[in-house]
Parts: structure tokens; C-alpha cells; sequence
């Protein structure tokens, strides 16, 4: 293998790492963007996704039919705690009090899926169509880390689409900026930032399902998961949508590299960049210092 | 100073015949107190990991444990007395793992451990057993310096450790057409301890080497280290991960087409993994700790037993070690006749017991249990799950390192 069918090949396996980061970023740097909450259920509710989507797709046989299913699920699950623990600590503006109640949010969740699917790991088979290898330079590819681009940019493409050129985008950006003018203006804020919780808790649960044939449905991967996310978000910028997609490209493409080139560092690579971004800029690459 | 027999208040005879009443119970009493006594029940302490990345691990270690609990007690216990186990959530971390033991001691005066799921938190509290006057017999930690250099009285490991385990399979491997391996293992103690002694032992039988890597704990994405194994034109690859590691890198591994590129063989087949990973796991070869399907009198009854009490489910290796581990500590309290320590040591040292595994001696020099060695392949016989095969059974004296050692003189 030569060193620029190398790249191509390291390039496709950090992108198809980064479309699984993405999904779980930019939910959380939505969140965070509209109503300055640090979700710290968001690895949990990727979890939740994962497991509910190893259901969908045992009882309809369709892993499809599970990535669209399992979103919406763990959409509708968010839209309920958001409306009953989140909204009564607003007025109260104490970023403490979320952040408790989040992780509390997380730990129980953890535990209702441990009850709810036992403490064994949940394997989830690619359909049929995503089975199998491309070939690219002579070397195997998944077809299914292909699908996984595909999707990451689709996703990527229709958020950003939905957030710059539709009027409930406009109103999300206005929210973020400032929720009290769009209130005078009659605008329901309080529907805005639950549209917009529901939207984060999605892309989270779908995350889930699409890393669920990668990684297996196990108890634990919300915890692993949420780390990176966090260190994207902070990359990227809190509350950035776009920085969200070039964190998770940055943080993939270093921890792909630098798993070839130097093993033993490449976690800590991540905390170094992170580290001297926000040196450079504090609010991170895209976001606004506060 | 003047007495009144005669007093009420003095000795009647119905206080004669209470006191006589009271003083026939007392002496009829021995044998309720002896039961009183007896049913004190004997404390073992499980460390586990409940919570946490290897928790799936401590489930195992805890049904088999309540398992045993109920089989034992309604048997009349050990030493006549009752068992019960006193379960810790050490999360996998070792210094957790360190202070649920010391509460262990302090609070519910256990002084007998079992069922640390994690070599490095069972190195941590090795050290502290001497202090503690406690006993520790490892289930399942793989690390093969627990019996080496940080050998301590007090413990002693009933399971094939991570050295054991590579032994068996490059035997296995010896006669393989496979000539070129690489190795990956996770970036811990076990993981080293497993990829140093593969690494060891199969260039001794013959074969090369082309490369060995180290992925971080928690791992989930092995694009980099599968394409590493592509490139590096080994024909078969070592694989010490286990868990979500273990699962994360077989199904992507299998995404990838490696497996039908490369042997794939590892130290430990998972059951757990094997169940998750469905047919993708068809043909994956490996040491086993544990292999249900072997056949003896121990295993049939443990399995029957098991299967009985959780729905017909297939035991993992934990299971199989776990039981194991405990039925070599009753055994040696038994001989003892008692639940302190040094005479535990005293009887464990040398005590050989027909276990699920086989016969397993555990040899005074070093406290190792010598086990027998499985290789297996993971097949499709028909059933709801795929299986362990037994493909070869290696004689516990060839598998057993030197003593006191991780190595092989042979």
C-alpha cells in the first residue's frame, strides 16, 4: 500500500468515526447553544438509543425501520423529562441545579436500562445490503462505515439546512441569542426549546443505533461516549452547530492517525489539542467567549 | 444478719421449681446454643465490579455466587454454618476496589475475598492482606505476576491465569500452517501480561511475530489498529481484548473482512461475546477458562444446576471459574475445620479437587491453581447460540508456568 492510498483509507476511517461523533455532538452543543444546559444524560440517551433500537430491530427485523423508530423514541422520552425536571429550574438560572439533575438523569437511566435489558451486551446485525467490503486501493472497506458517512453528512447537511434556511431555524438562532426579545415578540420560546431538546436527544439515540453494529448495545457506552463529546463541543465551541461537525472531524482524524502513528499517545493528543485551543481561542473554534 | 426462710420474698418452693426449670433449660440448652453458634454465618466478601465497563463481568460473578449461596446453605452450609456473601461495587477501579475491602473488614468483619473482577484492583490489595488477616482466592484475574513477582501468602489464584492461557493456544498453534502473528491487546495489566506470554511462547514453537499494539481501555473504534493487522501481511492475529473492547474490535473486524483474512485466536472465548456477536463469531479460535461443553461429573451437576436456576441460559467462563473458585475455598475450609486465614492458607497449599475443569491441584511453591488447558472453536452445532468446540485438552503440567515465574523452562 502506498502513502497516498494509506491517506484515502486512514481518511475514510476517520470519517466514518467522525459521522458516529457528530451525531452525538451536535446534540449536545444544540442543547447547550438554546438553553445553556450541559446535558450530562446525553451519553445515557445515546445508550438508550442503541438498546431501544436492538428491540426495534429484533421485533421488526428491520435495521432500518429501528434507525428511524428508536430517534423518535428517545425524542419523545426527552421532550418528557425536559418538560418535567428541566422547565421548573428555569427560573432559577442555576446551571448547578441542571447539571445535577442531568446526571442524575443519566445514572438512572443506566440503571433502568440495566433492569429493563439485563447487564449482557446486545449485538446488532447490518442488514443484508450494508454486509460486505468495497474495495478501495486494493484494500477493504465496510460497506456499512460508508453508509455511516453518507448518513453523517445527510444529517449534517439537513440540520444546517434546518437551522439557516427555514423560520423555525431562525427562531432556534434567535432563541439562542436572545430568548427574551424573541419572547416579546410572541414567539413561544418554551416550544422552541423543547423542539430544540427533542431534536439533541434524537440525533443522540440515533447515534446509538448507528454505532450499535460497531460496537454492540452494552451497558457503560453513554459513559465512554459523552467524554468525546464533550471534548468536540469545547473544540468546536460551546452552542455551535458547525463547530460540532469540525470538532468531531478533527478529534477523529487525530485519534485515527494518531492510533497508527503513536498508540500510546493518542488519547492524549485529543486533550492537547483541546488544550491549545482553547489557549488560542477560549470559546473554542467557533464559539463566543463569555 | 438475720434470714426468714419463711419470707415470701425468700426461697419458695415454686422459686425452687422456676430455678430448677431455668437451670434444666440452661443444661438442655447446649445443644440449641451449638446451633445458635453453627448458624452464625461464615462473611465472603465479593469486590465486583457492579457498575462500570466490566460490570457485565461482575453479573456473572454474582449469580454464580447467589447460585452457590443457595445450593450450599440448603446442603447445611459450610463448616455447618451458612454462607453469605457480601457483595462491594469497586466500579473496576483499583483503589475502589481497595476501600470496599477495608470496609469489609472494619464494618461486616469479613476477612474472606473472591470475585475481583480486575487484575490491576486485585495487585492493589494484595499488599493488604497480611494487615487485613484476610484471604483472597482470585476467580478469573488473568495477570500472570500475581503469582509471580507480587506473590503474597494470603493469595491464591484458582484460575488459568493470562501466561496459561497463551501457553495452550501456542501449542495449539504449533502444528498451525499459520506462520506470521500479530497481536493486539488492551493497554492494561492483563493485556500485557496475555500479549508478553503469547508473544514468549509462540516464537518458541517456531512462528513470527509481525507486530504486536496496545489499544487504549475503553476503546471502541479499531479501524487504525484493523488496518495495522492488514498491512502488516500477518496470517494470524492474537487478539487480548475483552468485553466491549473485545466485541467492538471482533464485529469490526469482521465489517472489515479480517476474519476471513486472518486467524483470528484469543487468550479468552467470552460466551457473552459469542451471544452479541452471533455468527459473526462462527470460527473464531481461543483459549477457554471455561469451557461449558466439557464433560465431567462436576460440570454436569454445576451445569444442570445452573441452567435450572436461569432459564436454561448458557454459563460464561466466569461462571465456570467463580464456582470453581469457591468450591476450592469450601473444600480447603473443610480440611481446616475453620475459616481463619493462616489455616486456610495451611490447607489450601497443595489441595487437589475434582472441579468443573478437571482435576485442579493448587501447588504450595507459588498458590497457582494448576489447571488444564482448552483450546476451542466457536461453532454453530444447531443450537440458539453458537458454542465453544473443544478442539484439544492440554494436561495441566504443560500449561502451568515455572514457579513463581510467567515463563516456561520447557
Amino acid at each position: 500500500m502506498d502513502f497516498f492510498s494509506f491517506l484515502v483509507i486512514q481518511s475514510l476511517n476517520a470519517l466514518s468515526q467522525a459521522s458516529i461523533l457528530f451525531f452525538i455532538a451536535s446534540g449536545l452543543t444544540l442543547i447547550f447553544g438554546i438553553m445553556r444546559i450541559v446535558n450530562f444524560a446525553h451519553g445515557a440517551l445515546y445508550m438508550l438509543g442503541a438498546y431501544i433500537g436492538y428491540t426495534v430491530a429484533i421485533y421488526t427485523g428491520s435495521f432500518f425501520l429501528a434507525l428511524i423508530i428508536a430517534p423518535i423514541l428517545v425524542a419523545c422520552f426527552g421532550i418528557v423529562f425536559e418538560k418535567l425536571l428541566l422547565s421548573p429550574l428555569y427560573k432559577r438560572q442555576d446551571g448547578g441545579a441542571y447539571l445535577m439533575v442531568t446526571f442524575g438523569l443519566a445514572v438512572i437511566l443506566a440503571e433502568a436500562i440495566k433492569l429493563t435489558w439485563g447487564a449482557d451486551p446486545k449485538g446488532v446485525q447490518i442488514p443484508e445490503m450494508l454486509r460486505g467490503i468495497v474495495i478501495v486501493f486494493d484494500f477493504p472497506f465496510p460497506k456499512y462505515r460508508v453508509f455511516l458517512i453518507i448518513i453523517g453528512v445527510l444529517m449534517a447537511l439537513s440540520v444546517w439546512l434546518f437551522l439557516e434556511k427555514t423560520r423555525i431555524g431562525l427562531l432556534v438562532r434567535a432563541v439562542s441569542q436572545n430568548p427574551q426579545m424573541v419572547n416579546a415578540l410572541g414567539t413561544n420560546v418554551v416550544f422552541i426549546r423543547n423542539l430544540v431538546f427533542a431534536i439533541g436527544c434524537g440525533l443522540a439515540g440515533m447515534g446509538g443505533v448507528l454505532a450499535a453494529p460497531m460496537v454492540t448495545a452494552f451497558l457503560g457506552m453513554g459513559s465512554s461516549v459523552i467524554i468525546d463529546a464533550f471534548v468536540i463541543v469545547i473544540i468546536g465551541g460551546m452552542g455551535s452547530f458547525l463547530g460540532s461537525i469540525i470538532g468531531s472531524l478533527l478529534v477523529a482524524f487525530v485519534l485515527v492517525f494518531g492510533a497508527y502513528y503513536v498508540p500510546d499517545l493518542a488519547l492524549a493528543i485529543i486533550y492537547l489539542l483541546m488544550l491549545i485551543i482553547l489557549i488560542v481561542r477560549p470559546g473554542g473554534l467557533l464559539g463566543k467567549e463569555e | 444478719m438475720n434470714f426468714d426462710l419463711s419470707n415470701k420474698k425468700g426461697l419458695t418452693r415454686r422459686k425452687v421449681l422456676v430455678g430448677g426449670a431455668a437451670t434444666m433449660s440452661v443444661l438442655a440448652a447446649p445443644a440449641y446454643l451449638r446451633k445458635a453458634t453453627a448458624a452464625t454465618p461464615i462473611k465472603i466478601g465479593i469486590p465486583t465490579v457492579i457498575t462500570g465497563g466490566y460490570a457485565v463481568l461482575g453479573s456473572h460473578v454474582m449469580r454464580t455466587a447467589k447460585l452457590v449461596e443457595k445450593m450450599r446453605n440448603a446442603s447445611g452450609g459450610v463448616l455447618g454454618r451458612p454462607i453469605e456473601f457480601i457483595y462491594k461495587d469497586t466500579k473496576g477501579e483499583p483503589a475502589d476496589c481497595v476501600r470496599k475491602c477495608q470496609e469489609l473488614v472494619e464494618r461486616d468483619d469479613c476477612r474472606i475475598f473472591t470475585g475481583v473482577v480486575v487484575s490491576s484492583e486485585a495487585r492493589a490489595i494484595m499488599p493488604k492482606l497480611e494487615e487485613w488477616d484476610a484471604f483472597f482466592i482470585s476467580h478469573g484475574n488473568g495477570d500472570g505476576r500475581l503469582t509471580a513477582e507480587f506473590y503474597v501468602d494470603n493469595f491464591f489464584r484458582a484460575n488459568t491465569s493470562a501466561p496459561m492461557g497463551a501457553r495452550a493456544l501456542a501449542l495449539y498453534l504449533k502444528d498451525a500452517e499459520q506462520k506470521n502473528f500479530y497481536a493486539i491487546g488492551s493497554d492494561y495489566a492483563w493485556g500485557h501480561s496475555s500479549v508478553e506470554s503469547f508473544e514468549a511462547q509462540i516464537t518458541k514453537v517456531g512462528k513470527n511475530i509481525s507486530g504486536t499494539v496496545f489499544a487504549p481501555v475503553g476503546n471502541k473504534d479499531y479501524s487504525t489498529y484493523i488496518t495495522k493487522i492488514l498491512q502488516s501481511g500477518a496470517e494470524g492475529c492474537y487478539v487480548a481484548l475483552q468485553g466491549d473492547e473485545g466485541r467492538a474490535f471482533y464485529s469490526q473486524a469482521q465489517q472489515y473482512g479480517l476474519s476471513d483474512r486472518v486467524q483470528m485466536v484469543t487468550e479468552i472465548v467470552s460466551q457473552a461475546n459469542i451471544r452479541a456477536l452471533g455468527n459473526d463469531s462462527v470460527g473464531l479460535v481461543g483459549g477457554s477458562r471455561y469451557p461449558f461443553t466439557y464433560e465431567n461429573e462436576a460440570n454436569k451437576n454445576f451445569l444442570s444446576a445452573f441452567q435450572a436456576e436461569y432459564d436454561g441460559e448458557i454459563p460464561d467462563w466466569t461462571d465456570g471459574e467463580m464456582y470453581q473458585a469457591l468450591d476450592i475455598l469450601f473444600k480447603a475450609m473443610e480440611n481446616a475445620d475453620s475459616d481463619e486465614t493462616k489455616k486456610i492458607v495451611a490447607a489450601m497449599e497443595g489441595l487437589e479437587v475434582d472441579s468443573v475443569k478437571g482435576k485442579t491441584l493448587m501447588r504450595e511453591c507459588d498458590h497457582q491453581g494448576e489447571n488444564q488447558g482448552f483450546v476451542v472453536r466457536v461453532s454453530d452445532m444447531g443450537g440458539s447460540e453458537p458454542v465453544p468446540e473443544i478442539l484439544k485438552i492440554y494436561p495441566r503440567e504443560m500449561i502451568t508456568p515455572d514457579c513463581r515465574s510467567t515463563s516456561y523452562s520447557s
